[in-house]
């Protein structure tokens, strides 16, 4: 038998959990819980939850794959039982009637596992002895796709999170060409103290604007400026403006694909097409050159300040390599003669003349290197 | 149905142990009931001082023995609580974090609301729902001496409480234990009539004849088990020293014999256990496409 085995009726199930989940979850580790080390059935799933993880170990049985699997939750989440419904009944869910020949099942326990966290996290929210996170609560919860977390540690102090979806478009048809499999979303994250008194005004709450990690190579949101908190205001009332905000920035980031990708055309009539370019959000493209003899390719990312911020150029030589067999590169070039209102062939111009000056330092200093 | 929280639970080491010794040699994971006894103890604190305060009562629980099967089974029905005193379950499972699982507290949530399985503790009108949970686990990374690591658990109000457990041996340490040791060794029932001149005849009249036939063959089986041992042979110890001897001699001789025929028994069907566990281990691996 191989080495660490993954039984095909448990592996089965994982991948179709991972290729199917409307989230991305991952598989942290796995190990093995029987006789045979080399059999593996347990795995810690990390699923994402209110901007953060929860981590769920999920036991099998490798003597025994046709039985359902276990789940053990967070140390934190001990109170989280979503099947003791203590009526006495038992509940309809995803493990009774478990069937191994379905690779399906593992998805929907997990789906229908998430979704009674967020009930039970929701629920642990609401019966917390605390005014404001009480008006909060009642003011955001119906919010489509809200997602709220309560940490209980004893070494930090007790906080609220809640993580509240900002507009309501669907930013994956924005752009044209786009691959990303999950919706995208950006978020507004509110973390409010539990249990605080306070003499006057209470401070505002800890506000952080996050994307859904494949957005950003659209938008930054550490550039964004939130706008300001007003003592004694509450999320709802600062959500409007803050959306507004948000819409503006996201057009202009839509509409700077455009910028990107007419600079990178303007570039081909100097260097020639591109041997390599990122065509979804024009964000790099790389291009070979030659200098006489000497060829080499220039890569050149474009950052989302871009055409305020230059692009940053790198050299690469097709001829030289180092020890360890690897091209040799140029350090990252980022100073150079530009002005964002230079027209782009103007732009295309200058950097064609720097990179014409450029190409034989860069071969002095290859020729050099290969002579040591 | 809220329970009374348990002071104290205990186990004997020997118990314990042949948990751990089952949980190790398992194929995979198991899991099972726990039976034992609880009592009320009152506590009677021999101090001089004289603020000491009143004896306090304790709720006690002891584990004597427990049923243990691979947990890809389900537990049976548990027993009715006239029977057998059922006090929780327990769950091992290999490299697994000590915390209860979605299966434990479903588990738990089951067995502690039934009141049909509560019991009644000796010296006391409580109620006490089989509410114990034993969790079982080995370390994440092998190691040579911390093998096993274990915590007890009462369900109470629908959370786990940990609770600590107290491992019962000899010595005088543990004197405090004879106060609540009650006997719990049964002997299987069979209705062995003594057949001589004071039996009652009428009675057997009144008997069908497959209660007769019941009769006879429990009683062959108890004539085989005591075969070479019968009473008369009680009086030829009386007679005299040498025949004293010669008969204990004999009679250990026979006893030696008997030992060594039931130990060949057990090993050839230990044997044979073993050789169906391997087949079916084949045979689930076929099933599970590890083959």
């Amino acid at each position: 038998m191989a080495i660490d085995t993954v039984p095909p009726l448990i592996s089965a199930q994982i991948n179709y959990l991972i290729g199917h989940c409307p989230f991305s979850v991952k598989v942290e580790q796995m190990w093995s819980g029987c006789k045979n080390p080399n059999l593996l059935d347990r795995f810690t799933l990390v699923i994402p939850y209110c901007l953060d993880h929860v981590k769920w170990d999920v036991i099998f049985n490798a003597m025994y794959p046709l039985a359902a699997p276990d789940v053990i939750f967070g140390p934190e989440d001990e109170g989280f039982q979503p099947y003791a419904s203590g009526t006495g009944q038992p509940s309809k869910n995803s493990l009774a009637n478990w069937n191994s020949r379905d690779p399906s099942r593992l998805y929907s326990l997990i789906v229908e596992l998430r979704d009674a966290y967020m009930a039970f996290q929701r629920r642990r929210i609401s019966e917390i002895d605390d005014e404001r996170v009480k008006f909060e609560f009642s003011t955001m919860i119906s919010r489509e796709g809200i997602e709220m977390y309560m940490s209980l540690g004893t070494d930090k102090p007790e906080e609220v999170k809640f993580a509240v979806p900002l507009l309501d478009i669907d930013l994956n048809k924005l752009v044209a060409g786009c691959t990303w499999r999950h919706p995208q979303k950006v978020y507004l994250q509110v973390i409010f103290p539990v249990g605080k008194k306070y003499s006057s005004v209470p401070p505002p709450p800890r506000l952080k604007l996050i994307s859904s990690p494949e957005l950003k190579a659209l938008l930054s949101t550490e550039d964004f400026k939130l706008p300001t908190w007003v003592d004694g205001m509450c999320t709802a009332e600062y959500l409007p403006n803050l959306e507004q905000m948000l819409n503006t920035q996201i057009k202009d980031a839509v509409s700077s694909i455009e910028i990107r990708r007419k600079f990178i055309q303007s570039l081909a009539p100097h260097l020639g097409r591109p041997i390599e370019a990122d065509p979804v959000f024009c964000r790099r493209a790389t291009f070979l050159c030659s200098s006489g003899l000497f060829t080499f390719q220039v890569h050149c990312a474009l950052s989302l300040q871009f055409p305020k911020q230059q692009p940053a150029l790198v050299l690469q030589s097709s001829q030289h390599f180092n020890a360890h067999g690897a091209p040799v590169k140029s350090p990252t070039l980022s100073e150079y003669p530009w002005s964002p209102r230079w027209n782009s062939s103007e732009k295309a111009d200058r950097i064609f003349d720097f990179l014409a000056d450029e190409a034989l330092n860069f071969k002095k200093n290859c020729n050099q290197l290969n002579q040591q | 149905m809220d329970d009374f929280p348990i002071d104290k639970i205990q186990i004997s080491g020997a118990s314990l142990a042949s948990l751990l010794h089952r949980a190790s040699s398992a194929v995979g994971d198991s899991h099972g009931y726990l039976f034992g006894h609880a009592a009320v103890s009152t506590s009677n604190p021999l101090s001089d001082h004289p603020t000491s305060a009143a004896p306090t009562s304790l709720l006690i629980t002891t584990i004597t023995s427990f049923l243990s099967l691979p947990s890809h089974l389900p537990l049976p029905p548990p027993p009715p609580s006239s029977s057998t005193c059922l006090l929780g379950w327990f769950s091992a499972r290999r490299k697994t974090p000590l915390r209860p699982s979605l299966k434990d507290s479903a588990a738990s949530l089951s067995l502690s609301s039934s009141p049909l399985l509560a019991i009644t503790p000796q010296n006391s009108s409580l109620s006490l729902s089989p509410s114990i949970f034993l969790l079982i686990t080995t370390p994440f990374h092998d190691q040579l001496i911390h093998t096993h690591e274990y915590k007890a658990f009462q369900f109470r109000g629908g959370s786990f409480d940990p609770k600590s457990l107290s491992i019962v041996n000899i010595g005088p340490s543990f004197r405090s234990q004879y106060d609540s040791f009650s006997p719990n060794l049964q002997l299987p029932m069979m209705n062995s009539d003594l057949r001589g001149p004071n039996a009652m005849v009428e009675d057997e009249i009144d008997e069908s004849l497959a209660g007769k036939r019941d009769q006879l063959r429990n009683q062959k089986q108890l004539d085989l088990c005591a075969e070479g041992f019968e009473i008369g042979r009680v009086s030829k110890l009386m007679s005299s020293e040498a025949a004293y001897t010669a008969e204990m001699e004999d009679l250990y001789d026979k006893m030696l014999a008997k030992i060594d025929t039931l130990s060949k028994l057990v090993e050839h069907s230990n044997a044979k256990v073993l050789d169906q566990e391997n087949r079916n281990m084949r045979l689930r691996s076929r099933v599970a496409g590890l083959e």
